[in-house]
């Protein structure tokens, strides 16, 4: 996926993406990273073609994403927004297959291809046993597994997470992250990701785009992207910055 | 399951014991036996009046109450609020007041009748929807904006028909709900119309279903939020219209019937629509069958009866938000 010279601003008092230019490497897990308001999330919604740019273009498979028809793009592109209301009365399902909704029309359907899909979905997310279950009655973590298994079930190439783990607990987080990885591995699939907490995003990477105040200040792998100087610049954080064989890169930050 | 088949049931029940009561209790009277009898007795005399002036009766109290409480349900779908309801925020009283408006200055157009309701009632919609969308739709937002809306139609209506005085013959029948007296014209109007809003209600189910996604998860799949907005709503200011034409303005039956009727069957709205349009049908033919028998001969509109019970649920409602 290519991204040229975006520029995005809600209120038109200022671009909240500056003129941003990048590219999503296909088969990688590709994380978006910065402070509050850096434009992070609003750069995901732009690739997920929520958001429209006032200028420049994204393109995928070298196809201008204005050009996709809903349900086409549906089929490339599937994404996991942050929070999610729970609809009453819901059986995970039922709600994973919404999933199916860009390969059937009202007329057409293939019930077993759609019968698998769900099923793979289910699978790899580790609710098969749970799957007449009510939503309403899941722990935080278990919901975010089942919105995943929606988009899973749209079987598109890409799949994008806006800060999955921002509302879970410290085992859901890694739990959620292993699923990614996952994902990533086994299935293929290509992984945008935005993420709050450094130390996943280094962890989980093999692509970081870290952001500040609408424009990016730097990407590429892990290592190269988030050192002292760089977090000091962009986060106002003194951080110390180790290495050990068991954990890899981590940071610790110091203070302010 | 159980539950569905049992609720599906006693409803199907009393929907029947209710039409048979309805059609052999009034001035004329007759056993059921009777009744069935003469059903297929062509001189009976008693069944002709019968035929001619309780069967329409039913009929339209029957197709109004189904087409208003699936129309609540559709509201409440596009409007993902379960406070939604056509007699309430105005979608009735907006059809009525155009019908009224248009016919008084251009009697030919009376075979519109239909048309220029479901204009009126489109506009009230469009007008509850523009101004309370920036509060994201909440539920009480809405109520209030439609309030308003539905206490200017109405205000507009009495006005006009103060205004117009002797103008007006027919007048009095479009904001005073009141079921006597309708004629098998007014049931071919009701059925035909009625019938293509509640088959085309029951084939937009699973967008239904899909509306309550959040509108960006929803887009995300692929699926048109706004054309799918704009034709349940579409469908749901046909069915007020057609029956706000044919029985005038009942609130709260689009309320009632579809909360009532998520307890019993589910959010399903596979199962939900055509649910709720069977116990709409029986609620309506209830609350005019007592309302014409309780102090016979006079009579107490089934608007009032609906209103009567539905104040108190909405306030119910109200604290339960």
């Amino acid at each position: 996926m290519e991204i040229q010279d975006i520029i995005v601003s809600h209120d038109n008092t200022r671009n909240h993406l500056d003129g941003v230019t990048t590219a999503i490497q296909k088969g990688k897990v590709t994380t978006i990273i910065g402070p509050n308001g850096c434009g992070k999330s609003t750069l995901l919604s732009v690739m997920s073609r929520n958001n429209m740019p006032k200028s420049g273009h994204v393109s995928l498979e070298n196809k201008d994403l204005v050009h996709y028809k809903s349900k086409e793009f549906a089929k490339k592109l599937a994404i996991v927004y942050q929070q999610n209301d729970v609809p009453k009365d819901l059986t995970i399902e039922k709600l994973v297959s919404f999933g199916r909704l860009p390969h059937n029309t009202m007329l057409k359907r293939n019930l077993e291809e759609d019968a698998k899909a769900i099923d793979w979905a289910l699978a790899c997310t580790n609710l098969l046993e749970k799957r007449n279950n009510d939503l309403e009655a899941l722990s935080g973590g278990e919901r975010q597994r089942v919105w995943i298994a929606m988009a899973l079930a749209q079987q598109s190439e890409i799949l994008c997470l806006d800060e999955p783990t921002t509302y879970l607990d410290i085992y859901y987080q890694l739990e959620l992250l292993e699923l990614v990885k996952t994902l990533n591995e086994e299935h293929d699939l290509t992984i945008i990701m935005v993420l709050h907490d450094i130390n996943q995003a280094i962890r989980y990477s093999d692509h970081i785009i870290l952001m500040n105040a609408g424009h990016i200040v730097a990407e590429g792998v892990p290592r190269d992207v988030i050192t002292k100087e760089v977090i000091k610049e962009v986060y106002g954080v003194e951080a110390i910055f180790n290495e050990d064989e068991q954990l890899g890169l981590y940071m610790v930050p110091l203070g302010i | 399951m159980t539950k569905k088949l049992v609720s599906f049931t006693i409803v199907i029940v009393l929907l029947l014991v209710t039409v048979v009561y309805a059609a052999t209790t009034g001035s004329i009277k007759m056993g059921f036996f009777e009744f069935i009898g003469a059903l297929f007795d062509k001189g009976n005399s008693q069944m002709e009046a019968i035929r001619d002036l309780r069967f329409p009766r039913i009929i339209v109290a029957l197709f109004a109450g189904a087409a208003l409480s699936v129309s609540g349900v559709l509201l409440q779908s596009v409007m993902r609020n379960p406070l939604a309801d056509a007699g309430v925020i105005g979608i009735s009283s907006g059809a009525a007041f155009v019908q009224l408006f248009i016919i008084s200055f251009f009697p030919a157009l009376f075979f519109m009748t239909p048309v220029l309701a479901f204009m009126g009632g489109a506009m009230a919609c469009a007008l509850v929807f523009a101004l309370s969308w920036k509060s994201g739709l909440s539920p009480l937002k809405l109520i209030l904006v439609g309030i308003a809306i539905n206490a200017m139609f109405t205000g507009l209506t009495e006005a006009f028909i103060s205004l117009g005085g002797s103008l007006n013959t027919s007048a009095s029948s479009v904001i005073g709900s009141n079921l006597t007296m309708r004629t098998w014209k007014d049931v071919s109007t009701i059925v035909t119309y009625g019938s293509v809003g509640l088959v085309a209600a029951l084939t937009l189910y699973s967008w239904c279903n899909l509306l309550v996604l959040q509108d960006k998860t929803a887009k995300s799949l692929g699926f048109n939020v706004a054309r799918a907005r704009l034709l349940i709503a579409a469908v749901a200011v046909l069915l007020s219209a057609i029956s706000v034409v044919v029985a005038g303005v009942i609130s709260f039956v689009g309320l009632l019937v579809p909360h009532i009727a998520r307890r019993l069957v589910g959010y399903d709205h596979k199962v939900l629509i055509p649910f709720t349009a069977l116990a709409g049908a029986l609620l309506i033919l209830v609350a005019d069958t007592i309302g014409r028998t309780i102090v016979a001969p006079l009579e107490i509109p089934a608007s009032t009866i609906m209103a009567i019970i539905g104040g108190p649920f909405l306030i119910f409602l109200l604290r339960k938000e």
